[in-house]
C-alpha cells in the first residue's frame, strides 16, 4: 500500500478524535485546532473522498433531526494504514539524535 | 425576534465566495456544506468580527477550488459514488442515469418497430426460461422431504420385490440401519352414499416413515405391529386429503372405509411430504405375508451411521451373495446379479431430468438467439447514429458516457421484457408442465411469485450479454471518422464482423435445437411405426371404478349390462370390457402350468379378463381356433382359455396348443380354445410376452378397476362421443365412478412415452428458434446490403447486371450459416447426449437426423438472405445515387 500523504494522515487521525461525530467540516476543524494552521475546506472534502476510494474510511448518512450529514468511520484497513505510517514514522526518527542538534542551535543563539 | 432577525441579517455571508463554493461543491453533499460554513461564519464574526469571518470565507471558497476542481474531475473519471451518497438524488451519477433513461424512452417511442421487436424477442427468451425454471425447480434444485435424504436409497430391480424375499433379508442387512418396502395401493373410499372414489395410495411397511425420516404433523406413522397378522387396519393421510376430509384434528382414531373395510385414520403428514410422488394420497400396512411371492414391492432403505452411501457395492455383493443361497431364480426377476443402490433423489425424480434438462436447454439456447437478435438490432440502431454519436462525441461527450446510454437503453428494453416475460412465464407455465413428461408433477406443478423475480434476473443477464455488442461497437469504432464518411455517402461498407459472428452464432444455436428435435422425431416415428397388435383408431376408452360391495356375480353382470348398453348405442360397433388395457404397464401375471409337462421350471405369463367381444372390438385378430362365446361356461374342471401367440411359440412350440390345456393362477385345468396375435398388453416396446386371457364369464374381475373399450364406426366419433358413454355408464350402473374416457389412440401417445412429449415441445422451440434466426439473418442481410448500397449502385450503373449482386449478397448470406451450421454440428455432438434416454434405435449421432436438420436450417438462411438481395437488386442506382 502507497505511505499515506500528511492530509492523509492528518484526516484519518481526525476521524478518529472525533469519535462518531466525523462529518466535513468537524474533521476539517479538529485539525485546525491541532495544527493551528487554517484549511480549506474542500481540500478535507477531496481527500475524505479519496480515502474513502481507497477503502481506508466508510461513510454513511445520519437520519433523524437536524440536516442529514454524511459520517465517516475508519476502516479495518485504515487503522492499518495508520499503524504502518506511525511504524515508518517512528523507525524513520530511530537513532536520530535532535535533542544535541536543537541545542547546538540554542548555543548558537547564544552566542 | 425582530432584533435577531435584523442580527441574521447582519451576519449574512457575502454572496460571491458561497456561489463559488455551490458551484464547485457535488450536489449531495452542497447543502450540508453551506450550511456548515454558514455557522462557522456567524461564529467566527461572532467572535472575531465581521471583517476577519468574510476573508475567511474568501480563503476557504478560493482554497478549496482547486481541491473541489481536482474532485469533480476525479469522481467522474473514476466514476467513484460513496455509499453515503448511494441513494441521494442528484448526485453526479445518478442524475446522468436518469436522464439517460428518459432519453432512452423517447427514442424507443420513436421508434416503436425496433423497441416492439425487442422487447417481444426477449420477452419471448426470459419468458421461457422463467418458465422453464418454474417448472424445474422442485424436480432439480429443492431438497426432498426426508431427513438426510442422502442416506437413503432404493434397491435395484424396483417394483420386482417380494414379501418372502423382505422377510427373509430382515435381519441380514448389513450396512443398513432399516429397510422399508412400498408398492402401489390405490383405495377405493366411499364417504356417505356419494360415487365412490379411487385415491392414489401406496402399501408400506410400518418402519417406513422412519427409513424416509418424516414425522406426522398429527397423530403418529405406522407402528412396529401395524403390518402384522391380526394387527387393526390402519391409514395415513396425505396433509391434501385430511383438508379435504375436513381438517380437524379429530380425524385421529376416526375410521374411514377403504376398498370396503373399515380403517382407522392413525396419523396425517405434514404440507409439503411427498412420497413416492406428490398424486399420493393415502398411505396403509397390510400384513406381511412371510410366503408371499408377489413381486411388486420396491425395497428403500436407509444406510447405517458411518456408511457412505457411494461406496455401498461390498454390501450389494454380500446381499446377492445371500440371495443366491436361498432363491432360485428364473432369468425375469433374477436379483443376484448388476445389484445397486440408487440414491432415491435419482429413483424418484431421476427419470424427468433428462426432459427437465433438455427443455432447460433449448430454452436457454432460444434466450442466447433472442438476445444475439436483440444486440444485432441495437448494433443496428448504434451505426444508424453514428453521426449523431460523432457529434456528440466532438462536443466532448466521452465514450464512458454513450456507452451508458446504450446500456440505459438496453435496460430499459430489458425491464420491459422482464414484465412481458413475467406474464408469458406466468401462462407457458401450466402448458410446460402438462406437456413435459413429469407425471404426477406436472399435475402438482404449482405457480409461484418468485418466477417473477427469476423472470428479472434473467433479463439482467441477458441485457448485459446483449449490450456487449453495441458496446463493443462503440469503443472499437472511430467515431469521428464517421463525419467524413457520413460527407462521403457511406461509399466504403465496413466489414460488420460483429453483425457477421451474430449470425453464425444464431444458426450454430438453432443447430442444436433443430438437431434435437430431428433426432426425437425421427425416433418417435420409428415407436409409432410399431404395430402394437391392437387397432388404436375408433376406440374409445372409458375407465370406470366398479362398486366393491355385492357379490362377485353382481357386479360381473352389472358389467356385462354396461357393456351391452354401450354397444347397443348408434354409432357403435361393439363394446366390451377388460381388466387391464394393453399399453398401460405390465397388469397382472400368474404362473403357468402346462398339463402333461408339471416339472417343467415354473414361469409366469400376463394374466387378464376379458368379455366375450373384447377380441373383435379390438381388433385383435385370431390365428387359430376360436375366442370366447356364450356356450363357454365353467364346470367342475375347469374353464376355457384363449392364448397369445407368444405363449403358443414358448410352450408348444412345434404343436398345436388348441385343446391342451393349462393351470396355474385359478384354480382347475383350463382349455386352451384358441391363439390370438401378440398384443403390446405392458409397454410399446417390450418384446412379445405370453399372456392369457381369461372370460368374465368364467372368472371373476380381478380388481375394482374395469376399463370398457368402444369401437365406433367413424374414427372421430371415438373421441366425440366420450361423454355419451360417460352417460351411459352413469345411467346403467350409478354405482360405478367414472375415472377417465379417452381413446385409445391416446392410450397409443402416452405409451409412446416421454419422447413423444418432449419431441413436440422441441420442435415446437425449434420452430421459434429458426423464426427468430431468420430474423436474426435476414436483419444482418439486409443492414448488410443497405450500407453497400451506394456502392452497388455504381456498379449497377457501371454496367453490372443485378442478378450479380443477388448472387453476392446470397452467398454472403450462405457463408454465414454454413459456418454456423458447421459450429452447431459440433455442438449438438456433445449437447444430444442429453437426449441420448429418450431415443428408440435412433443413434445420439443418427446421420437422418442431422442431415435433415442441416438442410433445413440450411434453406431457411438462403431465403432469409434473399428476400433483402433481392430488395438491393431492384433499387434504381440513379435514385440512390442523387440521394446524398
Amino acid at each position: 500500500m502507497a505511505p499515506l500523504g500528511v492530509l492523509e494522515e492528518q484526516v484519518l487521525v481526525a476521524v478518529l478524535r472525533t469519535r462518531g461525530d466525523a462529518y466535513g467540516m468537524e474533521v476539517r476543524r479538529e485539525i485546525e485546532q491541532v495544527t493551528g494552521r487554517e484549511l480549506a475546506i474542500g481540500a478535507v472534502y477531496a481527500t475524505l473522498d479519496r480515502l474513502e476510494q481507497k477503502k481506508l474510511l466508510t461513510s454513511r448518512r445520519t437520519h433523524g433531526r437536524g440536516p442529514s450529514r454524511r459520517l465517516f468511520e475508519l476502516s479495518p484497513h485504515g487503522a492499518t494504514a495508520l499503524a504502518e505510517t506511525r511504524a515508518m514514522r517512528q523507525r524513520l526518527w530511530k537513532g536520530v539524535d535532535l535533542e544535541a542538534m536543537l541545542q547546538g542551535r540554542v548555543l548558537r543563539t547564544s552566542y | 425576534m425582530p432584533v435577531r432577525h435584523a442580527e441574521s441579517n447582519e451576519v449574512s455571508p457575502p454572496r460571491l465566495p458561497l456561489a463559488l463554493l455551490r458551484r464547485l461543491l457535488p450536489r449531495a453533499e452542497r447543502d450540508e456544506v453551506l450550511a456548515d460554513i454558514r455557522t462557522e461564519y456567524v461564529d467566527i464574526a461572532a467572535e472575531h468580527g465581521l471583517a476577519t469571518a468574510r476573508r475567511w470565507l474568501w480563503r476557504q471558497a478560493l482554497g478549496s477550488a482547486p481541491a473541489l476542481l481536482g474532485w469533480n474531475w476525479w469522481r467522474g473519471w473514476t466514476g467513484f459514488e460513496p455509499r453515503a451518497n448511494a441513494y441521494r438524488p442528484g448526485g453526479p451519477m445518478i442524475k446522468s442515469w436518469i436522464t439517460d433513461a428518459r432519453y432512452a424512452v423517447r427514442r424507443l417511442r420513436a421508434r416503436p418497430t425496433y423497441t416492439i421487436l425487442s422487447i417481444l424477442t426477449l420477452a419471448l427468451g426470459i419468458g421461457g426460461t422463467a418458465a422453464v425454471f418454474g417448472v424445474a425447480r422442485p424436480l432439480l434444485f429443492d431438497p426432498l422431504p426426508y431427513s438426510h435424504a442422502g442416506e437413503v436409497v432404493t434397491f435395484w430391480m424396483p417394483y420386482w420385490w417380494n414379501e418372502e424375499e423382505y422377510t427373509y433379508l430382515r435381519d441380514k442387512y448389513t450396512g443398513f440401519r432399516d429397510v422399508a418396502m412400498e408398492e402401489p395401493g390405490d383405495v377405493t373410499m366411499q364417504a356417505g352414499d356419494g360415487p365412490v372414489r379411487l385415491l392414489p395410495g401406496r402399501v408400506v411397511t410400518a418402519n417406513m416413515f422412519d427409513v424416509l425420516g418424516a414425522r406426522p404433523l398429527l397423530g403418529r406413522g405406522f407402528r412396529s405391529g401395524d403390518d402384522q397378522q391380526g394387527a387393526e387396519p390402519v391409514a395415513v393421510l396425505s396433509h391434501g386429503l385430511w383438508k379435504e376430509l375436513g381438517g380437524s384434528e379429530s380425524i385421529i382414531g376416526q375410521r374411514i372405509t377403504l376398498d370396503g373395510t373399515p380403517r382407522t385414520i392413525v396419523g396425517v403428514m405434514p404440507r409439503g411430504f411427498w412420497f413416492p410422488d406428490p398424486t399420493t394420497r393415502i398411505w396403509t400396512t397390510q400384513p406381511i405375508n412371510p410366503q408371499g411371492r408377489n413381486g411388486n414391492w420396491q425395497f428403500i432403505g436407509r444406510v447405517a451411521p458411518g456408511v457412505d452411501p457411494q461406496k455401498m457395492q461390498p454390501y450389494v455383493d454380500h446381499l446377492m451373495s445371500v440371495l443366491r443361497d436361498r432363491f432360485q431364480y428364473s432369468t425375469k426377476g433374477d436379483k443376484t446379479h448388476d445389484g445397486r443402490f440408487i440414491p432415491i433423489r435419482e429413483t424418484l425424480l431421476g427419470s424427468m431430468r433428462p426432459a427437465v434438462v433438455a427443455t432447460f436447454a433449448a430454452m436457454g439456447l432460444i434466450l442466447l438467439i433472442a438476445c444475439a437478435n436483440v444486440a444485432a438490432l441495437m448494433l443496428g440502431q448504434v451505426e444508424g447514429r453514428n453521426t449523431e454519436l460523432a457529434v456528440r462525441s466532438a462536443l466532448g461527450a466521452s465514450r464512458g458516457r454513450l456507452t451508458q446510454q446504450v446500456v440505459v437503453e438496453a435496460l430499459v428494453i430489458g425491464l420491459g421484457a422482464a414484465l412481458l416475460g413475467a406474464l408469458l412465464a406466468a401462462t407457458g407455465f401450466r402448458i410446460l408442465a402438462t406437456s413435459l413428461p413429469l407425471g404426477a408433477w406436472g399435475e402438482n406443478a404449482s405457480f409461484d411469485w418468485t418466477m417473477f423475480a427469476v423472470a428479472l434476473v434473467i433479463a439482467l443477464a441477458a441485457v448485459l450479454l446483449v449490450v456487449l455488442v453495441p458496446a463493443a461497437s462503440l469503443w472499437r469504432g472511430e467515431l469521428r471518422g464517421t463525419m467524413n464518411s457520413a460527407r462521403m455517402g457511406g461509399i466504403q461498407g465496413r466489414g460488420g464482423r460483429l453483425e457477421q459472428g451474430l449470425v453464425v452464432m444464431q444458426v450454430a444455436l438453432a443447430m442444436l435445437i433443430v438437431s434435437g428435435a430431428a433426432l426425437l422425431v425421427h425416433s418417435v416415428t420409428k415407436l409409432y411405426a410399431i404395430d402394437p397388435g391392437v387397432n388404436t383408431k375408433a376406440i374409445a376408452v372409458v375407465d370406470v371404478l366398479s362398486s366393491s360391495d355385492g357379490t362377485a356375480a353382481m357386479r360381473r353382470q352389472k358389467i356385462d349390462e354396461v357393456a351391452a348398453a354401450l354397444a347397443a348405442m348408434p354409432g357403435v360397433q361393439s363394446a366390451a370390457a377388460t381388466a387391464k388395457l394393453p399399453l398401460r404397464g405390465s397388469g397382472n401375471s400368474f404362473g403357468i402350468v402346462i398339463e402333461g409337462r408339471e416339472s417343467q421350471e415354473r414361469t409366469i405369463t400376463y394374466f387378464r379378463v376379458v368379455t366375450n367381444d373384447y377380441f373383435r372390438t379390438m381388433g385383435i385378430k385370431v390365428l387359430a381356433g376360436r375366442t370366447f362365446d356364450n356356450s363357454d361356461r365353467m364346470n367342475d374342471s375347469g374353464g376355457t382359455v384363449v392364448i397369445n401367440e407368444a405363449l403358443a411359440r414358448k410352450y408348444f412350440p412345434g404343436e398345436d396348443p388348441i385343446g391342451r390345456r393349462v393351470r396355474g393362477g385359478l384354480t382347475g385345468s383350463w382349455q386352451i380354445i384358441g391363439v390370438v396375435e401378440n398384443v403390446a398388453e405392458g409397454d410399446l416396446t417390450d418384446d412379445p410376452e405370453p399372456a392369457r386371457y381369461y372370460s368374465d364369464q368364467q372368472v371373476n374381475w380381478l380388481g375394482p378397476v374395469a376399463t370398457f373399450v368402444v369401437r365406433t364406426g367413424r374414427d372421430g366419433d371415438a373421441a366425440t362421443m366420450l361423454d355419451q358413454f360417460r352417460g351411459t355408464v352413469n345411467r346403467v350402473a350409478p354405482g360405478f365412478a367414472v375415472q377417465e374416457t379417452t381413446t385409445m389412440s391416446r392410450v397409443l401417445d402416452l405409451a409412446v412415452g416421454p419422447a413423444r412429449q418432449i419431441m413436440t415441445l422441441l420442435t415446437l422451440l425449434s420452430v421459434l428458434a429458426l423464426t427468430l434466426g431468420a430474423v436474426g439473418i435476414y436483419g444482418v442481410i439486409a443492414h448488410f446490403a443497405a450500407r453497400r448500397k451506394r456502392d452497388w449502385a455504381i456498379r449497377v450503373a457501371l454496367g453490372l447486371p443485378t442478378s450479380r449482386v443477388i448472387r453476392h449478397i446470397v452467398a454472403q448470406g450462405t457463408a454465414l450459416v454454413t459456418a454456423g451450421i458447421v459450429l452447431g454440428v459440433l455442438g449438438a455432438v456433445v449437447l444430444t447426449r442429453v437426449l441420448a434416454s429418450f431415443l428408440y434405435e435412433t443413434g445420439r449421432l443418427d446421420p437422418v437426423a442431422f442431415a435433415a436438420a442441416c438442410a433445413l436450417l440450411l434453406v431457411i438462411g438462403i431465403v432469409a438472405a434473399f428476400v433483402p438481395a433481392h430488395r438491393a437488386s431492384t433499387v434504381d442506382p440513379a435514385l440512390v445515387l442523387r440521394e446524398q
